[in-house]
């Protein structure tokens, strides 16, 4: 296990949540798992798998496919969720597949099973799906140009046939991707320091935005796109892109929030958390707030805010446990009260809304 | 294909006809271990030895032989794939093999990967319970399991080949070569198996309804040894092992879509010895030369490829005195240099020095106390003072009382120390404490063991998810194992008839301190049992593996357990009367189609074959 893919992956695979994607088509509200919030466990010796939590908070399954669809692998290091009307994309790292299943009932409908090498994040746009995939890992030291660190690419899949079409290189390492105004926006943390933007209709890539280093969350909103860069033992900052000059302005946090990371935007609010509490503040604001609005108990090392939303008027938090064992979920108020915890899978990676 | 493997087989036989050579004398008078004091000096634990007739009717990997016939607990990443070892409830790191009295576990893991190891290169496979660092260092806390080559000083010439062929196009060849005179004596070896390995998934299919198979699981295995011995003089003996093998295994996948990854492993074992005693004094020199080397392919279809290895010189002197008529005392110097780089842990090199001394003394013919002590010290972490006492109290023919007291660790690898990024120069090593009482009872021809033990593991390094994004090591458990062991054996014959029987159970709970709950793939219940009749030329054999359930997560998830298994293999051979011995046989394994597998996601074979032909002239 040590020297396997999948501990390279799990090396790498510190993914939290994915911000909103665009959906196209517009979903059927029926079945079991309608109405409610999924947890995505990315799993650790075993296989990923995902949680189910009503909206209410009262019903609650723990590994939803595996209920529905038996003996079926959903895959190693599942890393994200994208949604494209009815159906829900569910993307496993370590095994180079994505699952799709109706989102409602989550009976599975179809799998992509080539053409994709180490995937991430996927987003939807005009019929296609737009995923990012990690490809090689390059060996630690080794030269800015070496493969692993080039050969990163956005596998372009028809979601009518389900099969990869087309492949976008970008030349660079890709992770989280947005895709705002007819443009694709690519992050990656550990071996980039820009957004790269793709014109998915030419397939082209245009020319990028130089941020710094360890860019991870974003979400688009009102024509700006927010970024968060978590630089290690350092303040980070949101780094703020208005897309239609790709101009930036900074607010950059103070040193009590070293460490800050898992942006997202609800209503008005800018959300993030640093340890293990979470704040807030305006879109609008100039400055960080760094009075918490929750704070949680975690005993795992170094699991804290392993996965973060807010939505609906709750705070999301998933905690990664010792990522051997099922671990926790968190929903609380917006004023910090605790409503209920759930424990999830192994490896809770991100919250998605099935509303 | 079945034909022309019989075609084969007879060809070869014919050319051995024409070569056969004279009868030789198998009364082995004159036998030089290289381990000379591993059933001498440790009558206080259990040795269990499987010897050649038991190694022959077991398929050829060490794992499978162990599993078939010992406590010992293996989990697989898949038939053939890397292969780990839990005994006594401990990690796979705390198992020590020991290649012909060299410690030979992996410098950059810690363990030893048991499909690595071809069992019929060995004369004889011991399995040691419990602690054993004092004699073999780093990683004997929960056991160990020794391969030993022993050469024979009488006139002799004997060759030994052995053919198989099996389903997945499994073949395997075994040849050895001894030769021999009351002043020389020699071995070469030579082993190669190899699969296609592509067996199915029994009742697994995939979301489309295609019958799900074991895919990219092929492998080979080569092994290539040379042993010599030369008696310099009637009391000195100077003697040479030599070991080189090379596993190249794709990695099984566990979903269809996977990556298809690769990974070769090769090693190279050289040992030089030179043992003298005169009156009371006996002297042993080791020098020993290892290198070990991995090279992982992320695409079977592109020549990039990331490696770990390493070279280990040992020197090693040990000092005999015999005190008194009772007592012999050991003194023994040993020095250890190990050089590990690679793609992920840059260059570092390791030395270590200990120092040991070992008391046994007899104090009659019944009962026997031994003490050792050793201390290391080495530059990359503090070792603690390590002990072992015992004493073993033969009360008649039907009853041996056995107790031992040790202190045994395990250093950090270095994987743990230096893997980029993420290791963590700042570990201790492992260490315990090990109780434990063993009766063993002898009837007749029946011999039964039973052994009670009690472990306190400390600073149990685990790798976490680390600062920075990075998994990284830490001392971060401490468990408490205990159980029991019981093995028991009986064999006789009446007139044309011979039987056989063995068994092993092993209970075994091991807690994490803090959470009070049995680690992950550490099973409370594990059993194995034999029967072997013969009669006249003809033998069967039937062996049987029980393997209770264990959990697969640490909080003992019920619902995350790898369910319990029982699989039995049946053989029948025939000794067709060429030269000393000749046997064509065949097995039927997993006989009753089991579906099971040892890790999550694994399954392995369901009901396969094999046919083999052994030749001794």
């Amino acid at each position: 296990m040590k020297f396997s893919k999948l501990f390279f992956i799990a090396l790498v695979s510190v993914s939290v949540f994915v911000s909103c994607t665009n959906e196209d088509e517009v979903k059927v509200d029926s079945g079991d798992y309608n109405e409610g919030v999924l947890v995505l466990n990315e799993g650790s010796s075993g296989q990923g798998s995902v949680s189910y939590i009503s909206n209410d908070l009262a019903t609650f399954t723990q590994d939803a496919y595996t209920a529905v669809n038996g003996t079926d692998l959903l895959g190693k290091y599942t890393q994200s969720i994208f949604f494209d009307g009815d159906n829900a994309y569910i993307i496993a790292g370590g095994s180079n597949k994505i699952t799709i299943v109706n989102r409602n009932t989550f009976k599975i409908i179809a799998k992509i099973e080539s053409g994709l090498a180490s995937p991430r994040y996927g987003v939807v746009k005009d019929g296609k799906a737009y995923v990012t995939n990690a490809n090689t890992y390059a060996d630690y030291g080794a030269p800015a140009d070496a493969v692993g660190y080039t050969d990163d690419y956005v596998a372009v899949i028809n979601l009518a046939t389900n099969v990869v079409e087309s492949k976008i290189e970008l030349k660079a390492t890709a992770n989280r991707i947005v895709s705002e105004n007819g443009k694709l926006y690519i992050t990656e943390p550990y071996n980039s320091d820009k957004i790269i933007i793709v014109n998915p209709t030419t397939k082209a890539l245009e020319t990028s935005i130089n941020i710094g280093s360890d860019a991870d969350t974003m979400e688009a909103k009102d024509g700006i796109l927010y970024v968060m860069r978590s630089p290690y033992g350092v303040a980070g900052e949101i780094v703020k892109v208005k897309l239609s000059d790709k101009s930036l302005s900074k607010i950059t946090f103070p040193d009590a929030l070293k460490g800050a990371k898992n942006l997202d935007i609800e209503q008005n609010t800018i959300y993030y958390t640093a340890g293990t509490s979470v704040y807030g503040m305006n879109t609008s604001a100039t400055e960080a707030s760094s009075t918490a609005i929750v704070s949680y108990t975690s005993t795992s090392a170094y699991g804290k805010m392993y996965g973060f939303a807010v939505r609906n008027n709750h705070i999301f938090i998933a905690d990664g446990g010792d990522f051997t064992a099922n671990s926790k979920a968190y929903v609380y108020s917006l004023n910090g009260t605790l409503e209920k915890e759930f424990t999830v899978g192994v490896g809770p990676n991100g919250f998605y809304f099935n509303d | 294909m079945t034909f022309k493997k019989l075609l084969f087989c007879l060809f070869v036989l014919f050319c051995q006809l024409i070569s056969a050579q004279n009868d030789s004398i198998t009364n082995l008078k004159e036998v030089v271990v290289s381990d000379r004091t591993l059933y001498s000096n440790n009558k206080s634990q259990s040795i269990q030895m499987l010897n050649d007739s038991v190694i022959n009717t077991n398929q050829s990997s060490l794992t499978n032989l162990l599993n078939y016939n010992s406590v010992l607990y293996f989990k697989e990443y898949g038939g053939g794939m890397l292969s780990t070892v839990s005994f006594r409830g401990t990690t796979a790191s705390q198992t020590a093999v020991i290649w012909n009295g060299i410690n030979v576990n992996s410098q950059l893991t810690g363990s030893a990967d048991f499909n690595t190891f071809t069992s019929p290169d060995f004369n004889t496979i011991s399995v040691k319970a419990g602690g054993g660092s004092v004699s073999y260092g780093s990683g004997a806390i929960g056991g160990t399991v020794h391969l030993n080559n022993n050469l024979v000083f009488i006139d002799k010439f004997e060759n030994n080949l052995r053919l198989d062929y099996g389903s997945f196009n499994t073949i395997a060849v075994n040849y050895k070569m001894a030769l021999s005179n009351k002043k020389w004596s020699t071995q070469v070896g030579f082993s190669r198996n190899s699969s296609d390995n592509d067996y199915d998934y029994l009742d697994l299919y995939t979301w489309k309804g295609v019958q799900r198979k074991n895919q990219n699981g092929q492998y080979a295995t080569t092994n290539l040894s040379a042993n010599v011995g030369y008696k310099i003089k009637p009391n000195a003996v100077l003697t040479f092992y030599s070991q080189s093998s090379n596993t190249d295994r794709n990695l099984s996948l566990v979903s269809e879509s996977d990556s298809k990854t690769k990974y070769i492993n090769t090693f190279s074992r050289n040992l030089l010895e030179y043992n003298a005693t005169k009156e009371h004094f006996s002297s042993n020199y080791k020098l020993a030369y290892l290198t070990e080397q991995y090279q992982y392919f992320e695409n079977i279809d592109s020549n990039d490829f990331s490696f770990g290895k390493s070279e280990t010189l040992i020197a090693k002197m040990d000092v005999a005195y015999q005190l008194l008529e009772s007592i012999k005392l050991n003194g023994i110097l040993d020095y250890n240099r190990t050089k590990g780089f690679g793609t992920s842990f840059g260059d570092n090199t390791r030395q270590i020095g200990a120092i040991a001394i070992k008391a046994v003394e007899n104090y009659n013919k019944k009962w026997q106390n031994e003490l050792g002590l050793r201390k290391e010290v080495s530059s990359d972490y503090d070792s603690p003072f390590l002990f072992s006492l015992g004493s073993s109290y033969v009360f008649n023919s039907f009853y041996n009382l056995k107790v031992n007291l040790s202190r045994n660790f395990r250093i950090p690898t270095f994987n743990d120390l230096y893997w980029q990024t993420g290791g963590n120069p700042n570990l201790k090593p492992e260490s315990s404490y090990q109780a434990e009482v063993g009766n063993v009872f002898t009837y007749k021809k029946f011999t039964l063991s039973e052994t009670l033990y009690y472990i306190k593991i400390n600073d149990l390094i685990r790798w976490v998810p680390g600062k920075g994004d990075n998994w990284s090591p830490e001392n971060t458990d401490r468990v408490n194992t205990y159980g029991s062991e019981t093995i028991l054996g009986w064999a006789n014959s009446y007139g044309k008839n011979g039987f056989a029987v063995n068994g092993t159970y092993a209970y075994t709970v091991s807690k994490n301190v803090d959470t009070n709950k049995q680690l992950f793939f550490v099973p409370y219940h594990k059993a194995t049992a034999s029967f072997a009749y013969s009669y006249a030329k003809f033998s069967t054999n039937f062996q049987y593996l029980y393997n209770g359930f264990v959990y697969t997560r640490s909080d003992n998830d019920p619902n995350e357990i790898i369910e319990a298994y029982q699989v039995s293999n049946i053989g029948i051979d025939y000794d067709f009367g060429f030269f000393n011995a000749s046997k064509l046989g065949f097995q039927v394994l997993n006989a009753f189609n089991q579906k099971y597998q040892s890790l999550e996601d694994r399954p392995l074979p369901g009901r396969n074959f094999d046919m083999y032909i052994i030749l001794k002239f």
